[in-house]
């Protein structure tokens, strides 16, 4: 599921990181050049595949980073086990 | 002025709602009237090294606007009504700047007008510019760059881009179907939930130095605004927009004394799948809200990112049920709550890079302010404008915020974020 999610990590900012960039990095996305709105259009895609809504009211410091993400669905997603 | 004709043909016609987007503009409109030629904006499609002749120029327009249905789209009593066939007006000119400005000074005759006037600048017989003037129900700045990159294609290789782009008509079923439905109900509970616990309104207080006319816009043209804030995003990892937004929304804590400060950053709504590529209005406002008291700037920066998410998702709304939950709020607290005061990153790119203390301070000589416009009716009391690199414009009602204090303002911003930046 990781390197799906790498990949639209990386549809999500247009191309500007690889999966493999995505994949590696050591610091949180937003680090690396993934705006607030390349976030959105992630949100959106990752609602989308997984059949989940993403709720904004919380924390959502998993968003930053693929194996956030894998987590965060791997406790909710149908889709994702 | 030599007029001539793009006859277009179009797949379909049709009558809808109109989408969240359109009715959001369509008020603004309607509250500026008559200085809503304010909303008019243009693009010139510059043809270089590939000039078009005046018959292959008109028939890239007609594709584009069979294209896009949102170019053959009026507002007709309050709904959008789409036809397929007719023929767009093109006038010639010779400056593509006077041209731009002749086509976007006067307001569209919204019921009757196709919704996007053209010009196009000849030498002899080859189309050097093609302008673009858009009435804003057609489209705000990014899908005035679709069409743009559409007609682009057109003219070069006699196609637009593949897939169908979304129209308005099918944005506009989808947003009344239970879908739609769900995500207007989410977002019209942010700006109920936030609405109850924001101050009524940011500048509150009475200037006692308006103007006449009241509404002036103040530029500031400063590179050392786009370099610190591009330094200050690599070293938080946000965007220079969140710094941007982070740094007026102090600013305006500042200024009016308010602990909480809600701003209406204008976004896109193109994050969705189905509204990606629409030369369509998709903007609208969100609701930002952050609690700015005492807080340290660098920790502002990381509560201003997910307070922008939920800013963002909430953009996604019907205007309709905003009216509805401002009023209950309204008559519950007792008094009208509505921010007036609004954000609108018009960049398209938001690329950072680390920059260094000696350019960051070179830059600082380089600032100018003017005043280049000044109008009756504005439907806000404070608006914030970027664009380019970089310029940052507020436009204000002088009768809530002094020219005086807008330039403080501008200068205040410079001085916070190269103080940021250089920390």
């Amino acid at each position: 599921m990781k390197e799906r999610l790498a990949e639209l990590v990386s549809q999500a900012c247009d191309g500007q990181l690889t999966p493999a960039e995505v994949l590696t990095a050591t610091v949180p996305l937003s680090y690396l050049g993934v705006t607030s709105l390349a976030q959105m259009r992630l949100i959106d895609a990752v609602e989308r595949e997984y059949e989940v809504e993403i709720d904004l009211g919380g924390d959502v410091a998993f968003l930053d980073s693929v194996a956030g993400l894998a987590g965060w669905l791997a406790e909710r997603a149908p889709a994702a086990r | 002025m030599t007029a001539l004709a793009a006859a277009f043909s179009g797949a379909r016609s049709g009558d809808a709602p109109l989408t969240w987007g359109q009715r959001a503009i369509w008020e603004a409109i309607e509250r500026t009237a008559p200085d809503d030629h304010y909303f008019n904006f243009g693009r010139i499609v510059q043809l270089g090294a590939r000039p078009a002749s005046v018959s292959g120029a008109l028939w890239a327009l007609a594709r584009l606007v069979e294209r896009h249905e949102s170019l053959r789209t009026r507002i007709v009593d309050g709904r959008q009504a789409l036809a397929a066939a007719g023929e767009l007006t093109v006038v010639l000119g010779a400056d593509p700047d006077a041209l731009l400005a002749e086509l976007t000074a006067t307001a569209f005759d919204y019921a009757r007008e196709w919704p996007l006037r053209v010009g196009l600048v000849t030498t002899g017989a080859e189309v050097t510019h093609i302008v673009l003037a858009f009435c804003h129900h057609a489209a705000d700045g990014l899908g005035a760059e679709e069409a743009v990159r559409d007609l682009r294609l057109l003219l070069l290789r006699g196609e637009p881009r593949g897939s169908r782009p979304p129209q308005p008509l099918d944005i506009a079923r989808w947003q009344s179907s239970p879908e739609g439905r769900r995500v207007a109900e989410e977002a019209a509970w942010h700006w109920e939930r936030e609405h109850r616990r924001i101050p009524p309104t940011m500048f509150q207080l009475p200037s006692g130095a308006g103007e006449s006319p009241p509404i002036w816009r103040a530029v500031l043209r400063s590179p050392a605004v786009d370099l610190a804030a591009q330094r200050i995003a690599v070293q938080h990892g946000t965007s220079t927009s969140n710094v941007l937004l982070t740094a007026v929304t102090a600013l305006v804590a500042e200024m009016t004394g308010h602990e909480t400060v809600a701003m209406l950053p204008i976004v896109s709504n193109r994050f969705r799948a189905d509204t990606r590529g629409a030369v369509s209005t998709l903007s609208q406002e969100g609701l930002f809200v952050l609690d700015v008291e005492k807080v340290p700037f660098a920790e502002l920066l990381a509560l201003a990112r997910p307070a922008a998410l939920r800013a963002y998702r909430s953009a996604y709304h019907d205007p309709a049920d905003r009216a509805r939950v401002l009023a209950e709020v309204g008559e519950d607290r007792g008094t009208p709550v509505h921010p007036w005061c609004c954000f609108n990153d018009m960049r398209f790119a938001d690329h950072a890079v680390y920059r260094d203390d000696a350019l960051i301070r070179r830059a600082l000589g380089e600032s100018s302010l003017s005043w280049p416009m000044s109008q009756e009716q504005l439907n806000c009391r404070f608006c914030v404008h970027v664009s380019g690199t970089m310029e940052v414009s507020v436009t204000a009602d002088t009768r809530w915020l002094s020219r005086a204090d807008m330039e403080r303002f501008l200068r205040g911003l410079e001085d916070r974020l190269v103080e940021a930046a250089l920390r």
